[in-house]
C-alpha cells in the first residue's frame, strides 16, 4: 500500500497517521471521501424520492398514456445512470460473468419460483386482514394498449430488474460499502429498496428480497444473478396476475 | 617469590577484582550499546513512538521533532482544539440519537390522534411499526451512529414523501418542525462521518 501525502507529495510505503516531513494529517484524506460518499448516497436516494412524487403526479395526469410510461423509465434510468457515471469503472465490473457457474444461474431461476409464490400467498393473507392491501392487478394496467402482456413485461419484469438492481446492488451498494462494513452495506441497500417501494406491507418482504439481492451481489460481485432473479420473480408475479385476470 | 607465603586473604581479593573488572567492563559494553541505539533511534516526546533521524514530524501523532518551542506549542494547541472539535461532534451525534427517538415519539402521538379521529386500525398499526423502527435505530446509532442517522434520515424524507403524495397540503404543515429535524439528523451524520478526521 502506498500512501501519498497531498499536502507535499511524499510517499510512504506503510500507512502513518501524519506527514513525517510537513506534519500534516495524512487521514484526514479519507474522511473527506467518506463525507463526499455520504453526500453521494444522500443525493441519489433523494434525487430517485423526488422523482417517485414526480411520477406520481406525471401518472395521474397521464393515465393509460404508453408515451408518459416510456418518458418515465428513461427519466429513472437517467438518474441511475447519472449518478453511476460518477464513478463508472466499479459499477462497469459488476457487469462480468466469470464469476457465474451453471448451479448459481439454477439458483438463480429456481428462487424466484418460491419467492413470488411465498409473496403471492403473503400478499394475499394481507388483503384478507386489511382491505387497503396491495391489490393491483399489474395486468390489467396494460390493458389499453395493444399487447398488454408484452407491455407489462417490459414495464413490470424487465425494466425494474435492470434499472433497480444498478440503482441499488450497483451504484449504492457501491457509494455504502466506502464509508461502512460489506455486511451494514447489505442491510442498508435492503432497507432502503424496501423503505422506497412505498408500502408498509410489502416492506415485509422487499426487505429479506433485498438481502437476498444484496448478499449475492457481494459475494459473486456480479449484478447478473440478482437480475435474473429479480426478473423472474416479477415475471411470476405479473403470470399469476395475468392467470388470476382470465379465469375469475 | 613474593608470594610463597600466601596471605589467605589474597587468593580471594584477587578473584574479587577480577570478578568486578568483568562487571564494569560488561556494563560499559551494555552502555555503549543503548546509547548507540539512542543515536540510531530516538522516540516522540508526546507519543513515546520510535522515529528515524530524517523525520522532522512524527508519522503517529504529528510532533515537531526538530520544531522550535513555539512549533511545539502549536502542536498542543492544536491538539486541544481536536479534541474539542471532537467533543463537539459527540455532542452533534447524541443531539441526532435523541431526534431519532423524537421521531418515533411524533410518529406514535400521531398514530393514536389518528385512530382516535377515524376509529380505523391500520394507520395506527402502520405508525407504531415505524415507530418502532426508528426505535431500533436509535438504539443502533449508539455503535453505527453514520449508518444509523443515514437510513433515519431517509426514512424521515420518505415518509414526507408518502404523506405528500396522500396530501400535498401536508408537505407545509409543521415545515419548522421538519426542517428542525433534518438539521439535527444531518448534523449528525456531517459529525458521524468527519470524525475520524480529529479522532
Amino acid at each position: 500500500m502506498i500512501i501519498l501525502c497531498k499536502n507535499c507529495n511524499y510517499i510512504f510505503e506503510t500507512e502513518v497517521k501524519f506527514c513525517s516531513q510537513c506534519g500534516q494529517a495524512v487521514v484526514k484524506n479519507v474522511s473527506s471521501t467518506k463525507l463526499k460518499k455520504v453526500a453521494t448516497i444522500i443525493g441519489f436516494y433523494v434525487a430517485m424520492l423526488v422523482y417517485m412524487l414526480l411520477v406520481y403526479y406525471v401518472e395521474t395526469t397521464f393515465p393509460n398514456n404508453l408515451e408518459a410510461e416510456i418518458i418515465v423509465v428513461i427519466g429513472f434510468a437517467c438518474i441511475v445512470l447519472g449518478f453511476a457515471s460518477f464513478d463508472l469503472k466499479p459499477v462497469l465490473q459488476l457487469y462480468n460473468n466469470k464469476a457465474i457457474k451453471f448451479k448459481h444461474i439454477v439458483f438463480a431461476v429456481i428462487t424466484p419460483v418460491v419467492t413470488s409464490f411465498v409473496v403471492y400467498f403473503f400478499i394475499g393473507f394481507i388483503n384478507s386482514l386489511v382491505a387497503e392491501g396491495a391489490s393491483v392487478n399489474y395486468f390489467q394496467e396494460y390493458l389499453y394498449l395493444d399487447y398488454p402482456l408484452f407491455w407489462a413485461t417490459f414495464f413490470i419484469a424487465l425494466m425494474p430488474a435492470v434499472i433497480e438492481e444498478l440503482a441499488f446492488r450497483g451504484v449504492l451498494f457501491n457509494a455504502l460499502k466506502e464509508v461502512t462494513t460489506t455486511r451494514l452495506t447489505i442491510i442498508a441497500t435492503a432497507f432502503l429498496f424496501a423503505v422506497i417501494h412505498f408500502s408498509i406491507f410489502s416492506f415485509l418482504w422487499i426487505f429479506p428480497f433485498g438481502l437476498l439481492l444484496g448478499f449475492l451481489r457481494s459475494r459473486y460481485n456480479t449484478l447478473w444473478l440478482g437480475m435474473i432473479i429479480h426478473f423472474i420473480h416479477n415475471f411470476i408475479i405479473l403470470m399469476i396476475d395475468y392467470y388470476n385476470f382470465y379465469n375469475y | 617469590m613474593l608470594y610463597e607465603k600466601k596471605h589467605p586473604y589474597l587468593d580471594a581479593f584477587f578473584c574479587l577484582k577480577t570478578t568486578i573488572n568483568t562487571i564494569l567492563l560488561n556494563q560499559s559494553k551494555v552502555l555503549m550499546e543503548v546509547s548507540q541505539s539512542i543515536i540510531l533511534q530516538s522516540e516522540c516526546k508526546h507519543c513515546e513512538t520510535p522515529v528515524k533521524e530524517d523525520h522532522s514530524f512524527c508519522s503517529e501523532c504529528g510532533f515537531p521533532l526538530k520544531g522550535s518551542d513555539q512549533d511545539v506549542a502549536k502542536f498542543y494547541a492544536k491538539r486541544v482544539m481536536d479534541k474539542r472539535k471532537t467533543n463537539n461532534a459527540h455532542e452533534k451525534i447524541k443531539a441526532a440519537r435523541k431526534t431519532l427517538f423524537i421521531i418515533a415519539a411524533i410518529i406514535t402521538v400521531f398514530g393514536f390522534f389518528i385512530y382516535y379521529k377515524t376509529q380505523d386500525l391500520v394507520p395506527l398499526i402502520i405508525n407504531l411499526v415505524v415507530s418502532v423502527v426508528y426505535v431500533v435505530l436509535g438504539v443502533w446509532s449508539k455503535q453505527r451512529p453514520l449508518i444509523a442517522l443515514i437510513l433515519g434520515l431517509l426514512l424521515y424524507l420518505t415518509l414526507i414523501i408518502i404523506t405528500a403524495i396522500a396530501d400535498p397540503l401536508t408537505l407545509v404543515a409543521g415545515i419548522l418542525w421538519k426542517i428542525l429535524i433534518i438539521g439535527y439528523l444531518a448534523k449528525g451524520i456531517y459529525s458521524a462521518s468527519s470524525i475520524n478526521k480529529v479522532a
